[in-house]
């Protein structure tokens, strides 16, 4: 059974994704495996410094959707199942920083579909209850794992069709952020596609950093931030960074 | 003490505290553990259960992290799969923990 990770990447006007792609690679090959898939454009492609032996897809994103104003190319996620060519996929955002290799034993599990439920704010201000801005528990499409096989296309499918649904679902569960977001067409999917009821998660929180966190270093082994004038760091702890400017560090 | 004094121990104390929780967290993440398939947590309440039916039957049934039954069929490896992961994890934060006392004297 073939197992791998599958990662998103496409440079926009504002960040140059394909460097935090660069580092986010070294990573995966370090703690989690050897065999990456990474779904690029050409564009970016271009851009990238040799990265060893990876499997590269090229696709045109899907555009038009944004974040805070910018452009933001993120809603090809619903790809995952037929772009991947492993068995077992470890889907992972770029910006998701595996320290560790905590991530690498949920490729050996038996479930078709594993997501997480909670990120963990490591400044300590408890920024991620995102309950609070909708009527269902957001999921954090950051981090997914699944088998090929029925449920998994089952749930890709319903992910798709509640893409194409969007507005009509993100008026229906409330949710408060308007443009299109994987996180919640995930959980949207998932509830609906289990009958309303719960679905195998996670157990895990993922370390996030918030926007408004400056990298000051990055190393193999972890970072330090500035919050406001506090000064932090971390080391081996798998890191979601979601400050683009890292990849200027 | 003047306020400029009690204001940067009570700013260091913050600086402690955040990475004291941070620190935890990451042994709390280091904790899960596949085994059969399943998703565990090497916590002390899954050693407990485990090394207690374990005394009592050569296999037996146990709940994963999303309440799914496992059949264990060899609690010895499993016992000692939980084990090895709990005081791996717990050896990480006791290494963190030691700077912060190492700070206060």
């Amino acid at each position: 059974m073939s197992k791998g990770v599958l990662l998103f990447c496409f440079d926009t006007e504002h960040t140059q994704y394909h460097k935090i792609l660069e580092r986010c690679v070294k990573l995966v090959k370090k703690n989690i495996c050897n065999d990456i898939t990474v779904v690029t454009n050409l564009e970016t492609y271009i851009k990238l410094k040799p990265l060893g032996f990876i499997n590269y897809k090229f696709i045109d994103p899907e555009l038009g959707n944004t974040k805070l104003g910018k452009e933001w190319n993120n809603v090809d996620r619903h790809w995952a199942y037929d772009l991947s060519p492993y068995d077992v996929t470890l889907v992972m955002d770029i910006d998701y920083f595996p320290f560790t290799d905590n991530l690498r034993q949920f490729l050996d599990t038996g479930y078709d579909f594993l997501i997480s439920k909670e990120a963990y704010d490591l400044t300590g201000r408890h920024s991620f209850d995102h309950r609070r801005w909708s009527m269902i528990p957001m999921v954090w499409a950051t981090v997914f794992v699944f088998k090929k096989g029925k449920k998994a296309k089952r749930i890709f499918d319903m992910v798709k069709y509640v893409k194409q649904n969007y507005r009509y679902f993100n008026e229906m569960y409330r949710i408060y952020s308007k443009n299109f977001r994987n996180d919640y067409a995930f959980a949207v999917a998932l509830q609906q596609a289990n009958g309303f009821l719960n679905y195998d998660t996670l157990p895990i929180r993922l370390a996030t950093l918030p926007t408004d966190c400056r990298i000051l270093e990055f190393t193999d082994r972890g970072v330090a931030w500035q919050y406001n004038d506090e000064i932090s760091h971390t080391q081996d702890q798998d890191v979601h960074i979601l400050n683009k400017e890292v990849a200027n560090v | 003490m003047d306020i400029n004094e009690l204001k940067k121990q009570s700013d260091l104390s913050y600086d402690r505290a955040i990475a004291k929780r941070n620190a935890l967290e990451k042994a709390n993440s280091r904790l899960v553990v596949v085994y059969n398939e399943h998703l565990f947590r090497a916590d002390p309440e899954t050693i407990c259960l485990v090394s207690t039916l374990k005394e009592l039957h050569t296999s037996f049934c146990v709940l994963d992290t999303n309440n799914n039954p496992v059949e264990i069929n060899d609690p010895k490896d499993f016992l000692k799969v939980l084990v090895a992961r709990n005081q791996e994890s717990l050896n990480a934060y006791q290494q963190v923990y030691k700077t912060f006392t190492r700070r206060d004297k």
